[in-house]
């Protein structure tokens, strides 16, 4: 899947994550977390591993983590990958 | 979103009851409801009494409240999260916030870094270090360096006449034009007739000024006319980005600006810099207008000129670089626009 526009997904509110997702070449993904200390290796290999399922090879990925568990990363990431190549409105 | 709250997104600017009851409310908090306002999001406690807000004007985040009852509840993530979204789905990416200086933690938490600050005003921008990556990314110049900061709106034999003076006083003249898109003339015009228009000027080096100086971000009330400026106008926190980043980056010890006979937001701005400037090392000098035809050369008048058609005029005024370029297609379309303004 290309990222063909920025996109956001989810909301900076607590258990939840902020996620924008903008067209680039290659993958960088930029976190700021309550929890970076213990689990921000954890969060980057999550959101590279749901590029990685959606073949996504091109976007800067930057999210603001207020302490959500891997699902709700995962949903998120996967929300703004699919707004980011256009389909999914909502 | 927070459950017991009622939320409420208007996509334009607030009147009647609903903007009263939005102005006191800021006002209980020491804030103000700016008229540039493009978005506000609202929200509503059960009694239907407002529990929390924050707008968008453009790219900068402004006017968040959150009422002292309903705080810790984490409404302010809410007003954020949503003002974000919104300034990102209209294509802004690159966003900047106002704030009150000790609440910089609390938005820090949000992904806004500290730009600049003044004793009651702090900037701050969702790009961690943009500024100084900003300002390291401009050209450097040597010796004494000087720098004039100006919209050219377009580039007239008034602006000329200032860049030459002051070129001739320094080593090299550092020329900031306007990046902001709020002018007759577009920015990339602009540019483009200011790089012509010294091209001959070896020790001039023409630069953007991104979002940093004079932008709806910085200086919001600059673009504004002059009727609609309410209780004074805010350059503090733009001659603090000046001083605070650009002089010392690019080192700046002196900054010319031509004298304002005209415009009431540029003739305080320009005694703000007097008074602001010099504390971070940048000595502040005044150049008195050029005149033509017994009067003083400005941008204000090209375009009230062009607006009537009087060319001649207009051709007395400007450098011939600015004058080609309004023979051009492009060139007459904006002076049909002129005519068109209020």
């Amino acid at each position: 899947m290309e990222i063909k526009k920025a996109a956001v997904a989810g909301t900076m509110e607590s258990s939840d994550v902020y996620v924008e997702i903008q067209p680039a070449d290659g993958v960088t993904v930029e976190i700021q977390s309550v929890v970076a200390q213990q689990f921000g290796e954890d969060i980057d290999r999550v959101v590279r591993e749901v590029l990685s399922d959606h073949g996504v090879t091109g976007a800067k990925v930057s999210l603001n983590d207020k302490g959500a568990v891997e699902c709700v990363i995962r949903a998120r990431v996967e929300t703004a990958i699919r707004r980011g190549e256009g389909g999914d409105a909502q | 979103m927070q459950g017991d709250y009622l939320q409420q997104i208007e996509e334009r600017p607030l009147t009647g009851v609903g903007l009263r009851r939005l102005e006191a409310f800021l006002q209980r908090q020491g804030l103000r409801y700016d008229s540039g306002v493009e978005y506000t999001v609202l929200y509503y406690d059960s009694q239907g009494n407002i529990a929390a807000t924050g707008s968008l004007q453009k790219n900068v985040l402004k006017c968040i409240a959150v009422a002292e009852e309903c705080r810790g509840e984490g409404l302010t993530a809410s007003v954020v999260s949503t003002l974000r979204a919104a300034a990102f789905s209209r294509g802004q990416q690159h966003l900047f916030l106002f704030t009150k200086p000790q609440n910089q933690a609390m938005f820090q938490d949000f992904g806004f870094y500290p730009v600049s600050s003044t004793q009651d005003m702090l900037l701050m921008e969702n790009k961690k270090g943009g500024i100084d990556a900003f300002v390291a990314s401009l050209e450097k110049g040597r010796g004494e360096q000087a720098a004039i900061v100006a919209n050219c709106n377009p580039f007239t034999l008034g602006h000329r006449y200032l860049v030459e003076t002051a070129a001739a006083r320094c080593d090299t003249l550092h020329l900031f034009v306007l990046s902001e898109d709020a002018s007759l003339f577009p920015s990339r015009v602009r540019m483009e007739l200011v790089r012509r228009g010294v091209a001959d000027l070896a020790n001039v080096i023409v630069h953007p000024t991104s979002d940093y100086l004079i932008s709806a971000a910085t200086f919001p009330t600059y673009f504004l006319k002059s009727d609609q400026i309410e209780r004074g106008a805010g350059g503090a926190l733009d001659l603090a980005v000046f001083g605070q980043h650009f002089a010392p980056a690019l080192g700046i010890t002196r900054r010319f600006v031509g004298q304002e006979p005209f415009s009431p937001i540029t003739a305080l701005y320009n005694r703000q810099m007097q008074e602001i400037l010099p504390r971070y090392g940048v000595e502040v000098v005044e150049i008195p207008r050029r005149q033509i035809g017994g009067q003083a050369v400005s941008a204000s008048r090209v375009r009230a000129l062009l607006a009537q058609g009087q060319m001649e005029e207009v051709k007395a005024l400007v450098p011939p670089t600015t004058w080609d370029f309004l023979q051009t297609e492009e060139g007459q379309a904006i002076a049909r626009r002129a005519g068109e303004r209020p």
